[in-house]
């Protein structure tokens, strides 16, 4: 696209300027909106943490690795909000890289923890207490999550927040490097935009239509490579995906960083 | 500013100031760019306080710039795949990528940022983008054809997959591609910039898979002097036998693509480029005694000086000839297998472009370092593949490790109001495509870019 003229430009700002004010006002309905969304997720996280959390305590390994993927799922799609509890994301959702002495660190807590001992050492053992500590971590971020006034910014720069996770961490495959349930994570990421951005969609479509548009056709290209690996409920692991497939879900979720980055600017927030 | 697409030698050697003269900030002393001044050779050494951040090299003419341009300090080699399911796809790819290299080779203001949004350009560079003598080489590799049907019956001819040489120890996350980007400029803040200018303008046509930066040393200025070839890092003057890249006859027979070349019509213009990441084991070449080392390159360490001429200048060209036993200069020395200097392997010619690269310290605690090589020909079977098939189990070996790279063939150059691979596009579907239905220009003013 060509240069708009330094004029149109400046025409341009004076009148998101104007946006700003109404635009804090019709967030209002989308935020509550999205805060019974991300209640829903954390209620469903908390239920499928104690099923979880007791097929590791029973010592059943095979439950407990079939459970592991689809109970983060919750957990991905909320990840803009559970990060502002900066000390239960460590918690609950920090990799080995974090500490210092990696995976034998007995600092290393939360899913990736059990992760690793469930696949890496195919057992349940001493996993007790790193369990417990999840539903605990789980269940206070409910309890938080509900007496949160949800930052406007937040939710709305929250969606491009979710594409930089999935280009910073999930496209390499390093973020469920034991399981390789990566492709749920994704799911869960994807699903978490996608939910801002329909919240968004009637205050951005008249706008910039262009934008919803390609905004959309990304979202579909992922949806029609992922529904390739889907398995049952849930996905294969991600070494099955091709590399011409990691490749177009790359390209996709890069446009959509970038896209998503402006959404905050042009709904006016800072 | 339209050049003539025939002048290949110096062409792009364009005083600055006219292209910036809407950029404030910017003096606009015309500064003819000072390689005309004594650098001859692509792998002359820089020399400091002659080259200027208004230095400009023009994207336009006959074959792209970046390949006899003479060498500047830094350079990066990028690799990329391509996402193009069709011709409309790919032109597309081809004219963005034409804005962004317009526009970062010419520099010019960047566009002014809204406080809410994104900036539209990294800023690396401040609010003006000097030229800097940048130029952006593009190249394709054989998987973009091989994996497309409707383009795979107009690969190059020779254009190939890099396959394993002897001494190899390729890393896969380091090889191949579907389209590489050679980046070189004064400065290496201008390649990266331009790197990340380009990753954030054409996110949903390319996805990054290496890249690797490099530089040569800068040598001061000693007037009067001989220009030297820039040291690799094993201390070595290279690039001192190169061919002539200001002898344009000699550059029409070894690096571009021609008529008679036997290759599709479209590529005329063109350059083959292998691309290698070789690894240096520079504490093991540090330990090595000097005579050993001038024997395994065939040269005087210092100056250059071929072997039987150990007191000549690194631009003494060795006499083999008259030393069949290998007495003087070893039969297997990295020269001389390089270039036994016979009629036959006269058509064996590369032009070499390299860079020197620095990454940090490998797990095993040695220092990762080595030479980013680029080589040019106009065929890459008689060119590079065959020299380094000669350089196989050459005593150097023990000393290098190439570990990546790839094999690309660097489209035609492009006119002022055309885009780079115009006639790659123009020979899939011959009648949809004219270049003159939606040009993208760099008149009046150079574009400052934005994003969409
Ligand atoms: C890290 C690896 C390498 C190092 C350190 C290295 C170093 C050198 C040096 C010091 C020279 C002598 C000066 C000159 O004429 O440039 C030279 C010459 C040359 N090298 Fe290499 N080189 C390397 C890899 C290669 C490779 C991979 C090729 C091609 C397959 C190659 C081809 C040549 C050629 C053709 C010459 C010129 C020979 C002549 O015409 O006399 N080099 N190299």
């Amino acid at each position: 696209m060509r240069l708009m003229t330094f004029a149109a430009a400046g025409a341009l700002l004076a009148a998101q300027a104007a946006h700003a004010q109404e635009a804090t006002l019709d967030l209002v309905e989308p935020i509550s909106e999205y805060k019974i969304y991300v209640s829903e997720n954390v209620d469903t996280l908390v239920k499928n943490t104690t099923e979880f959390v007791a097929a590791v305590k029973a010592g059943d390994v095979e439950k407990a690795k079939s459970l592991f993927a689809p109970t983060r799922l919750n957990y991905e799609a909320i990840e803009p909000i559970a990060e502002l509890f900066s000390d239960l994301d460590v918690s609950i959702d920090s990799r080995a890289d974090d500490y210092e002495k990696a995976e034998a660190d007995p600092a290393f807590p939360g899913f990736h923890r059990i992760e690793y001992g469930l696949w890496e050492k195919n057992s349940t053992e001493g996993l007790d207490p790193v369990a417990d500590k999840l539903l605990a971590d789980v269940q206070d971020l409910q309890g938080r999550i509900e007496s949160l006034t949800f930052p406007p910014e937040v939710v709305v720069g929250g969606a491009a927040v979710l594409m930089e996770e999935v280009a910073a961490t999930k496209i390499s495959g390093e973020e469920d490097r034991y399981s390789h349930t990566d492709l749920w994570d994704f799911r869960g990421n994807f699903d978490g935009a996608q939910k801002i951005v329909e919240l968004m969609r009637p205050l951005v479509i008249d706008r910039d239509p262009d934008f919803i548009k390609t905004v959309d056709e990304n979202f579909a290209t992922i949806d029609t490579i992922l529904s390739k690996y889907q398995s049952g409920e849930g996905y294969v692991t991600y070494d099955n995906l091709t590399e011409a497939d990691r490749v177009v879900l790359a390209a996709a979720v890069n446009t959509l960083a970038e896209d998503l980055s402006t959404l905050r600017g042009k709904l006016g927030l800072d | 500013m339209a050049e003539t697409p025939l002048s290949t030698t110096r062409r792009g050697l364009l005083a600055g100031a006219a292209a910036l003269a809407a950029a404030p900030g910017l003096a606009l002393a015309a500064t003819e760019q000072t390689t005309s001044a004594g650098q001859r050779h692509v792998t002359d050494a820089p020399i400091a306080d002659t080259t200027n951040s208004r230095d400009m090299v023009s994207p336009h003419g006959a074959h792209q710039a970046g390949i006899v341009t003479p060498r500047p300090a830094n350079g990066i080699v990028a690799a990329f795949h391509v996402l193009a399911n069709d011709a409309a796809d790919l032109e597309a790819l081809f004219r963005r990528l034409t804005e962004r290299i317009v526009f970062l080779t010419h520099g010019g203001p960047v566009p002014d940022a809204d406080p809410k949004l994104p900036p539209p350009d990294s800023g690396i560079l401040g609010p003006v983008v000097p030229p800097d003598a940048l130029t952006i080489t593009v190249g394709l590799g054989s998987s973009l054809f091989e994996d497309r049907p409707w383009l795979a019956a107009l690969k190059p001819r020779v254009l190939q997959r890099m396959v394993k040489f002897h001494n190899d120890a390729l890393i896969a996350d380091l090889c191949h591609g579907d389209l590489m980007l050679q980046f070189c400029a004064n400065t290496q803040d201008t390649c990266v910039h331009a790197l990340r200018d380009v990753v954030k303008n054409l996110p949903g046509q390319m996805v990054l898979k290496w890249a690797q930066a490099g530089n040569v040393p800068v040598l001061p200025q000693r007037p009067g002097a001989a220009p030297e070839s820039a040291r690799n890092l094993l201390g070595f003057r290279d690039g001192s036998a190169n061919p002539d890249s200001a002898d344009e006859e000699l550059m029409r027979r070894l690096v571009w693509v021609g008529p008679e070349s036997d290759e599709p019509d479209w590529a005329t213009g063109g350059s083959y480029a292998a691309v290698r990441i070789i690894r240096n084991l520079v504490e093991r070449w540090d330990r090595t005694p000097l005579g050993e080392q001038e024997r395994i390159m065939g040269r005087m360490k210092m100056s250059g000086a071929p072997l039987d001429q150990p007191d000549a200048t690194e631009a003494q060209v060795p006499d083999f000839a008259t030393d069949p036993d290998g007495t003087r200069t070893p039969l297997d020395a990295h020269i001389r297998l390089a270039n036994p200097r016979t009629p036959a392997t006269e058509a064996n010619l590369i032009l070499r472009r390299p860079f020197n690269y620095v990454n940090g310290v490998l797990k095993n605690g040695q220092l990762d370092q080595g030479l980013l090589f680029i080589a040019w020909q106009a065929d890459l079977d008689r060119g590079f593949i065959t020299v380094q098939k000669r350089l196989d189990k050459e005593p150097l070996e023990e000393y290098i490790r190439p570990v990546g790279g790839g094999y690309f063939f660097a489209l035609p150059g492009f006119a002022d109001g055309d885009y780079v691979g115009s006639t790659l596009i123009a020979a899939i579907s011959p009648t949809s495509q004219t270049t003159s239905s939606q040009p993208v220009s760099s008149d009046p003013a150079p574009d400052p870019g934005t994003k969409p």
